[in-house]
């Protein structure tokens, strides 16, 4: 009986010694994730947001560096206030949403790490790609682990950790051939992203 | 009739300036979807939810009032138009 519980107790060790880094999924069934974002415009500032979001990270508390990932943004699912607009934003003309269904931003490398409990703050590179044009940039993200908390949003009440991921950078929509050097009168080049996305890593 | 027409332009420019009160008076484009802002209790994250929904925006109400001018200047050239009767 001693022995046994030896070794449960060694394999437990073991296995916290060695935790494998845990794969979160940026598919939120609760509609929570989004990205907004925000363009200057003569009249009022165009805010939008899209919802469709998707992908994968896997990280490894121990070594944060070493994470990888992709994040997907449907096209379609950016939408603003004004029905004219959005048809406009997703036409041929802008960010032709038929041609290119996917926003993309897949991480290349994670430097200048701050660890501070359960919450970090690092510098990611990455190949983001919008409109057909991949660009490498880097920025700044505040991640935070929710260990155990998976259980609370889901309705099967699942074990697993929660990750939330928060980003804010500005690309210039020229840089992604979307009308550069036309219509800056009307909406500007600089586009201001803001990132708030939760990924679940449920326990097997 | 002219008169008519001018008495109806003045209520159609008082009620489109009524809405755009009524609704928010925005002062940015039309809007066809009313967004609510949400935190998750969890995770922290704030989000929006759209309902379909209208806010008339300034070109709401630039064609309204400019509908209205119409009316009214038609219905002042009608007045014109109008044989005298001595």
């Amino acid at each position: 009986m001693k022995l046994t519980h030896t070794l449960v107790l060694t394999a437990a060790l073991v296995t916290a010694a060695h935790a494998a880094p845990l794969t979160f999924d940026f598919k939120d069934p609760k509609g929570v994730n989004n990205v907004i974002f925000k363009l200057d415009a003569p009249l009022e500032s165009i805010n939008g947001q899209a919802n469709g979001v998707s992908g994968t990270v896997t990280i490894d508390p121990e070594k944060p560096d070493a994470t990888t990932g992709k994040i997907v943004v449907t096209t379609d699912s950016l939408t603003v206030p004004n029905a004219m607009m959005k048809e406009h934003m997703l036409g041929d003309q802008w960010l032709n949403a038929k041609a290119n269904p996917e926003i993309t931003f897949e991480i290349k490398k994670v430097g200048e790490i701050e660890k501070k409990g359960d919450k970090g703050e690092a510098k990611v590179t990455g190949l983001f790609t919008l409109n057909g044009v991949s660009k490498e940039i880097t920025v700044e993200a505040k991640v935070t682990h929710l260990p155990g908390r998976l259980a609370e949003r889901s309705p099967q009440k699942t074990p697993g950790d929660l990750l939330v991921i928060r980003a804010e950078f500005v690309i210039k929509r020229s840089d992604y051939n979307i009308q550069p050097g036309k219509n800056l009168d009307k909406v500007s080049d600089e586009i201001e992203i803001e990132l708030a996305i939760a990924g679940a890593a449920p326990k097997a | 009739m002219a008169k008519m027409l001018q008495i109806f332009a003045v209520l159609c420019a008082l009620a489109v300036l009524g809405i755009w009160f009524a609704l928010g008076a925005h002062m940015g484009w039309s809007r066809n979807q009313i967004e609510t802002k949400k935190v998750d209790p969890i995770t922290e994250i704030a989000f929006s939810e759209f309902e379909d929904g209208f806010v008339p925006g300034i070109d709401f109400l630039g064609a309204g009032l400019i509908g209205s001018g119409v009316l009214f200047a038609a219905g002042f050239f009608l007045s014109k138009l109008k044989p005298k009767t001595s």
